[in-house]
């Protein structure tokens, strides 16, 4: 007979079986062997830069083995964080907020087999991308210690056991939090969580320092520098268990390696244990009380009788409709909130790094370092810009959901739609990234040519992203997704994130020689032939054009595409 | 008011909708019934502007869809089979959402969202977002957001799915009421008592084409079932096929 846990698990593995089956029409061959390629091509690229990297690390006299270990651990636990960071968001949705879950509720089964069986698909969806992209990075490990075969396996080990004890806190923690919030409370979970998680990255990367690890001499002895390099090595962290296990095969101290892998697992088997014990009383009853209709966080505030709508009054009805309508959506939607308040850490971290990179230690001149940080700050921020895209704009007509009919019935043309939906967030992602740009660049202190280049950069690369990605988000759009956010990662939004990646390089790539060439002459005090100027203006223009067709081409597919369905 | 002239829906995999003829006179009520997949929803989504057809024409009030959509739609007031709406929106705030994209005076939704609200029993809920309703109160909310802008014609899909009785009476009396006021009403319904009771003339529609068409009477001359009712006439049209 089959267990109910792996009957529970039955829809879910036949979905996917029957979502990999080739099918002529949604292209699924295709967007297989486009996935395959993008995953082998970060797999191959993360090996060759750690092997690169921990090459390097070798040749440093003395501290090369204490510059591998410590970029392991640092890895660890940011791996772990990651882990429990997505762990928690996707408990919750599992064990909570899932459409099926009435179903699965109603069928006769117990609560322990209900809770394990979405336990697991929690564990696997938050944790197969870190297993996977671990591996690159323990095979560079592996071969350039050239550790024993048991390593590899004990170091897989490791780094599922590191899964499953972010998995089972997690689920512990949203158990807890579910029996403890008010009912129609429990989706603010994500608000609280969102808030704390951002700020644990910010204080894990600040205590980590990595730019130490490039900067060792700013400390007046090597004891002094392995001293701050523990910081986060504390013995009864699950982190520090995991670290020594690979740390220690390595070596081949497999003795030592497995008491550590043992102490892991034996960790996760007691707390699995726990979280087990308090799902049989906690789950049923947080579920239940999860049914309610959740509680608006905040009452809207009137100011002498005018609401914030106000403010979007010079918009035509229509647009202020779509634009009301959107803004209220999103800041009612708790789900969204953890990875807004992820973003703000980021770009705090983003800009305090800014404020620390050690340019006056290096061989170059400050300010022709300053300007070439600042260049590629420009790619580096439309880089972000774009993550931000694909996970925010990219899903804005996906978001539109089953509701989309009144779209459709509406007297509003689908171009007009998407060109409201373009400009909903054109605007504020122009002002964040130009904020970004020109912080960045005063932390920096660069040529005033360098910052008006950078601005008008920014200027004509964030609409040609959210052109890019509003129109193929309309191209591929998924209107019965259950969560709408996640067609970030379905083959129009790899897609959306190729074409930006390789957008922004394009520009950048154009850019580049003029400006070198300008920055040079003016550094030396040159003036330009013809030729140059004949090639600045055709680098220049072209960048120009792409950006112009970024935004007009895509958008244009959109529209077509909606207008068929 | 409504005009589908040869209007064929191809899905490559099946023809929904095959060389569709029907008119429609300004406060006439249609009904349109068929089994389970005969091309109800398709002949709807497409006099919707929802999708588009593969080939032929639908006039509405004399403006060609496919011309003119955005024009077309102002004066349909839609109804679809599922009620689907913006989940994180009060009842309020959906309905002043289609007042602004409809373009309804402003004055005009500040007296008629209330009265809407109030006709719709949903006044008491206005505020509350649309995620807490239940499947019949988003059914009466969208009801009364595709009347807000005082439509000449209703195209609806099942209205009175999920409806409790009272609410089904209420709907039947407003969309009575409506077509008294010279408003065209085109309706597909499982129901057949209610498309008995309610439409001046129904349209049988089975794989795609139009069995037959008219008042009761002469569905039962076509159909020859004597004076049977429109459940007999009905089971009779579609088995003959």
């Amino acid at each position: 007979m089959q267990s109910t846990v792996w009957i529970l698990l039955k829809p879910r593995l036949l979905s996917a079986r029957n979502g990999l089956k080739p099918n002529e029409q949604n292209g699924n061959r295709s967007r297989l062997v486009l996935f395959s390629l993008i995953g082998v091509t970060f797999w191959a690229g993360a090996f060759a830069i750690f092997y690169r990297v921990l090459r390097y690390f070798q040749n440093v006299q003395d501290f090369g083995d204490i510059l591998a270990m410590k970029l392991l651990s640092m890895m660890i636990i940011t791996f772990f964080t990651l882990l429990l960071f997505s762990s928690i968001i996707n408990s919750l949705s599992h064990m909570y907020l899932s459409r099926d879950l009435s179903l699965l509720h109603s069928m006769p089964v117990g609560v322990g087999d209900t809770f394990l069986s979405r336990w697991l698909g929690s564990t696997f969806d938050s944790s197969w991308m870190v297993v996977t992209f671990s591996l690159p990075i323990f095979l560079s490990y592996g071969l350039t210690y050239q550790a024993g075969l048991a390593f590899y396996p004990i170091a897989l080990c490791a780094i599922v056991c590191l899964c499953l004890l972010a998995s089972a806190a997690s689920s512990l923690l949203v158990l807890l939090g579910a029996a403890v919030l008010p009912a129609g409370k429990i989706r603010t979970l994500f608000v609280i969580l969102g808030v704390g998680l951002a700020l644990l990255l910010v204080l894990v990367l600040r205590l980590i320092r990595p730019e130490q690890l490039v900067n060792p001499d700013s400390f007046a002895s090597v004891v002094l520098y392995l001293n701050s390099m523990q910081a986060l090595d504390w013995p009864w962290l699950p982190t520090t268990w995991i670290t020594d296990a690979v740390r220690l095969a390595l070596k081949r101290e497999w003795g030592p390696s497995l008491f550590n892998l043992a102490l892991a697992a034996s960790c996760f088997f007691s707390l699995m244990f726990f979280t087990q014990t308090a799902a049989g009383v906690l789950y049923f009853r947080g579920f239940s009380r999860a049914q309610t209709t959740s509680k608006r966080l905040f009452t809207p505030v009137k100011f002498h009788g005018y609401s914030w709508e106000t403010l979007l009054n010079f918009l035509s009805r229509p647009a202020k409709a779509f634009a009301v309508k959107e803004i209220r959506s999103f800041f009612r939607d708790s789900t969204q909130w953890p990875q807004l308040f992820l973003i703000c850490a980021l770009i705090v971290v983003y800009l305090y790094n800014f404020s620390v990179l050690p340019l006056d230690k290096s061989p170059m001149k400050t300010i022709y370092l300053q300007n070439v940080f600042s260049f590629l700050n420009v790619g580096l921020a439309a880089f972000v810009l774009s993550a931000i895209a694909a996970r925010f704009v990219f899903p804005a007509v996906s978001m539109e959901g089953e509701a989309f009919w009144i779209i459709q019935s509406a007297p509003v043309s689908m171009k007009t739609f998407l060109w409201i939906k373009f400009f909903l967030y054109c605007i504020p992602l122009l002002i964040l990234s130009e904020v970004l740009i020109i912080a960045s660049n005063l932390l920096l202190g660069v040529t005033p040519f360098m910052m008006f280049l950078s601005i008008v950069t920014v200027f004509f690369l964030v609409p040609a992203i959210v052109g890019l990605s509003v129109g193929l988000g309309a191209r591929y759009p998924n209107f019965k997704s259950e969560n709408p956010a996640l067609t970030a990662t379905s083959f129009g939004g790899v897609l959306f994130m190729l074409l930006s990646f390789g957008l922004i390089a394009l520009v950048i790539m154009l850019e580049a020689g003029p400006v070198y060439r300008i920055f040079m002459s003016r550094m030396h005090g040159h003036g330009f032939s013809l030729p140059q100027i004949i090639w600045f203006a055709l680098s220049f223009g072209l960048a120009l054009f792409l950006c112009v067709f970024a935004v007009f081409y895509p958008m244009m597919l959109g529209e077509k595409n909606l207008l068929k369905r | 008011m409504i005009k589908l002239i040869n209007l064929t829906k191809d899905f490559k995999t099946t023809l929904a909708v095959n060389r569709l003829n029907l008119e429609v006179a300004a406060g006439e009520i249609y009904g349109f019934i068929g089994p389970n997949g005969a091309g109800k929803t398709t002949t709807i989504r497409m006099m919707g502007g929802i999708i588009e057809p593969t080939d032929g024409k639908i006039l509405i009030g004399g403006i060609d869809m496919s011309r003119d959509p955005v024009g077309a739609k102002k004066i349909i007031g839609f109804v679809p089979d599922r009620p689907f709406l913006y989940e994180k929106l009060t009842g309020m705030e959906f309905l002043k959402f289609i007042a602004d994209l409809y373009r309804v005076d402003l004055r005009v939704f500040s007296r008629r969202a209330p009265e809407l609200l109030e006709r719709f029993a949903l006044w008491q809920w206005k505020d509350e977002i649309v995620e807490a309703y239940s499947h019949g109160m988003k059914q009466r909310l969208i009801i009364a957001a595709a009347l807000l802008h005082d439509p000449r014609v209703m195209v609806i899909d099942e209205p009175m799915v999920g409806l409790d009785p009272e609410a089904v009476r209420m709907v039947r009396d407003i969309l009575k009421g409506l077509a008294r006021q010279n408003v065209t009403i085109f309706v597909s319904t499982h129901t057949l008592s209610l498309a008995e009771d309610l439409c001046d003339r129904i349209g049988v529609i089975h794989k795609g084409t139009l069995l037959a068409q008219g008042t009761v009477a002469e569905l039962n001359l076509a159909a020859k079932t004597g004076e049977a009712r429109l459940e007999e006439v009905f089971l009779t049209l579609v088995r003959e096929l």
